[in-house]
């Protein structure tokens, strides 16, 4: 079941993004992946608190690639957001901090469910197999059963 | 004038006494001169002296008969004495040539055979799992990290085997649930210490662990990401299980379904992984010759690899986990009875196939 995803559309102001940053206006549509180019930390939070399920990701990364089918696997849509390498470290340090204080930089894969970081591939796999992952999914109301 | 005389330089004269003197200690039949040329080059000398007055200026042309065949044989000799000191040059020469060769292939023997010294005792220091060293290849023994964990794994091997026996001995006995907890414990700790002992070894050679070169043939064929399939697995141990509960039978189900998910995703991660690689080294022209980029930017991107064997085997290790919560502790001890003679069963075939008669041809 597809999570229905709010119409928005992602850009960044003139201002804050300075010179050679790049952010991609993303749609949000019911019934594709939603995905956004992370040019500004700002709309890392963003993301977080309007999407139930959120994977930061790296451009062509494999185990990205992994945690997203394991998602999309318990019919979850989660929102995709693509890491630029540069700008994967000032994200990172965003996360943690959307994370809590206190805790790891978290390495990406990165995902946050219901505007908590969850953890990365390993945290995943984990929940799946012990059986924890779907109730935390329908919890955060990214899923429908 | 006989032929021993011609090999003497002539004549003081000519200033030229220094070549005799190499001449008489080197000679080509091996035969040292030395002591008997000092007094045969005065009586030359002297012969020679009387054959021609000074060739250095030529004759003033033969009045006689006698003059010109003198000068005839004087003709002769020099060119005699010229070739010969020429052939002698030459001879010196190769000498000098081969006797630095010797010394060249002197040094080389010498390093090779410290070379070998070293990989003997590095192979030496193998218990390996499944491991005939024709298999190993020179990368391997030269690796410290991965002759480690090759020693590691014998041993492991071994207490494994130990662990086995000590479980069909326990099950077969009246042991309470206790003690038999105590046997199951222990089972899954090792299990734990093996995945850790890989980890390691990935960060040292990737390919050695991914390639299962460190397994028997047997167990390579069902290799999948560095080690067994969890999945496979639980199909294997289930019905030599105590009769499940409902609940169980429910939650067993349950667990091989998860596990063919994340095994199926971590495939495609890999068949991901493959083919970004093959791009990343393929990238450009090929056919200049000119390849350090690519060589460079694809090994950027063999760390994936290592955290992919992590992965898997994170995988493994919460498939037991939660094998363990679901089962009894009589199950649980009656599946790694199951899994451990399964595997043992496999390694015995491969050392059985390995050790087969071959036929000459």
């Amino acid at each position: 079941m597809q999570q229905a995803l709010p119409f928005r559309d992602w850009l960044t102001t003139a201002g804050s993004g300075g010179g050679g940053r790049s952010a991609a206006a993303a749609a949000a549509n019911a019934n594709s992946v939603s995905e956004s180019t992370i040019g500004d930390a700002g709309s890392a939070r963003k993301l977080v608190a309007e999407n139930a399920v959120v994977v930061f990701a790296r451009r062509g990364c494999c185990m990205c690639h992994v945690v997203q089918l394991l998602l999309r696997g318990h019919g979850v849509n989660p929102s995709i957001a693509d890491v630029d390498e540069q700008n994967e470290a000032d994200l990172a340090d965003e996360l943690a901090k959307i994370a809590g204080d206190g805790s790891a930089v978290p390495q990406l894969p990165a995902v946050f469910v219901g505007g908590e970081l969850f953890g990365g591939l390993e945290e995943v796999m984990g929940a799946h197999i012990s059986g924890e992952l779907v109730p935390r999914l329908r919890e955060a109301k990214a899923l429908w059963l | 004038m006989n032929s021993t005389s011609a090999r003497f330089v002539p004549s003081k004269r000519m200033g030229i006494c220094e070549p005799m003197h190499q001449m008489a200690m080197w000679d080509f039949k091996g035969n040292n001169f030395l002591e008997t040329s000092p007094p045969s080059m005065f009586e030359i000398e002297t012969n020679l002296d009387n054959l021609s007055e000074d060739t250095s200026h030529g004759t003033v042309g033969p009045s006689s008969k006698y003059d010109q065949e003198a000068s005839k044989s004087d003709d002769k000799v020099r060119r005699r004495l010229a070739q010969n000191r020429e052939a002698a040059r030459k001879s010196r020469l190769r000498k000098k040539a081969y006797v630095q060769q010797l010394e060249s292939s002197k040094l080389r023997l010498i390093q090779l055979e410290q070379e070998l010294h070293r990989t003997r005792l590095q192979q030496g220091q193998y218990v390996g799992g499944g491991i005939d060293t024709s298999q190993l290849g020179y990368s391997e023994t030269t690796n410290p990290g991965i002759a480690t964990f090759e020693m590691e794994y014998g041993q492991w091997v071994e207490e494994q085997n130990r662990q086995i026996s000590e479980l069909r001995s326990a099950l077969n006995s009246d042991m309470g649930d206790m003690e038999l907890h105590i046997f199951v414990d222990c089972g899954m700790r090792h299990y734990s210490d093996l995945f850790t002992m890989k980890a390691t070894a990935a960060k040292a050679d990737v390919f050695h662990i991914i390639s299962g070169m460190w397994k028997t043939s047997a167990e390579r064929f069902f290799l999948w990401i560095a080690g067994f399939r969890p999945s496979e697995l639980l199909k294997i141990l289930m019905p030599n299980l105590e009769p499940l509960t409902e609940q169980q039978r429910l939650d067993v189900s349950n667990l091989r379904q998860s596990c063919q998910q994340a095994e199926d995703a971590l495939s495609q991660g890999m068949e991901k992984l493959h083919y970004i690689l093959a791009e990343t080294i393929a990238e450009g022209q090929l056919g200049e010759g000119n390849y350090l980029h690519q060589i460079g930017s694809t090994i950027d991107k063999f760390e994936a690899l290592a955290r992919f064997v992590v992965q898997a085997d994170h995988l493994r290790q919460e498939t037991l986990q939660q094998i363990y919560r679901i089962l009894s502790t009589r199950q649980a001890a009656q599946g790694l009875l199951a899994m451990g003679e399964y595997l043992q069963r496999l390694r015995t075939l491969s050392s059985c196939w390995s050790s087969r008669p071959t036929e000459q041809t």
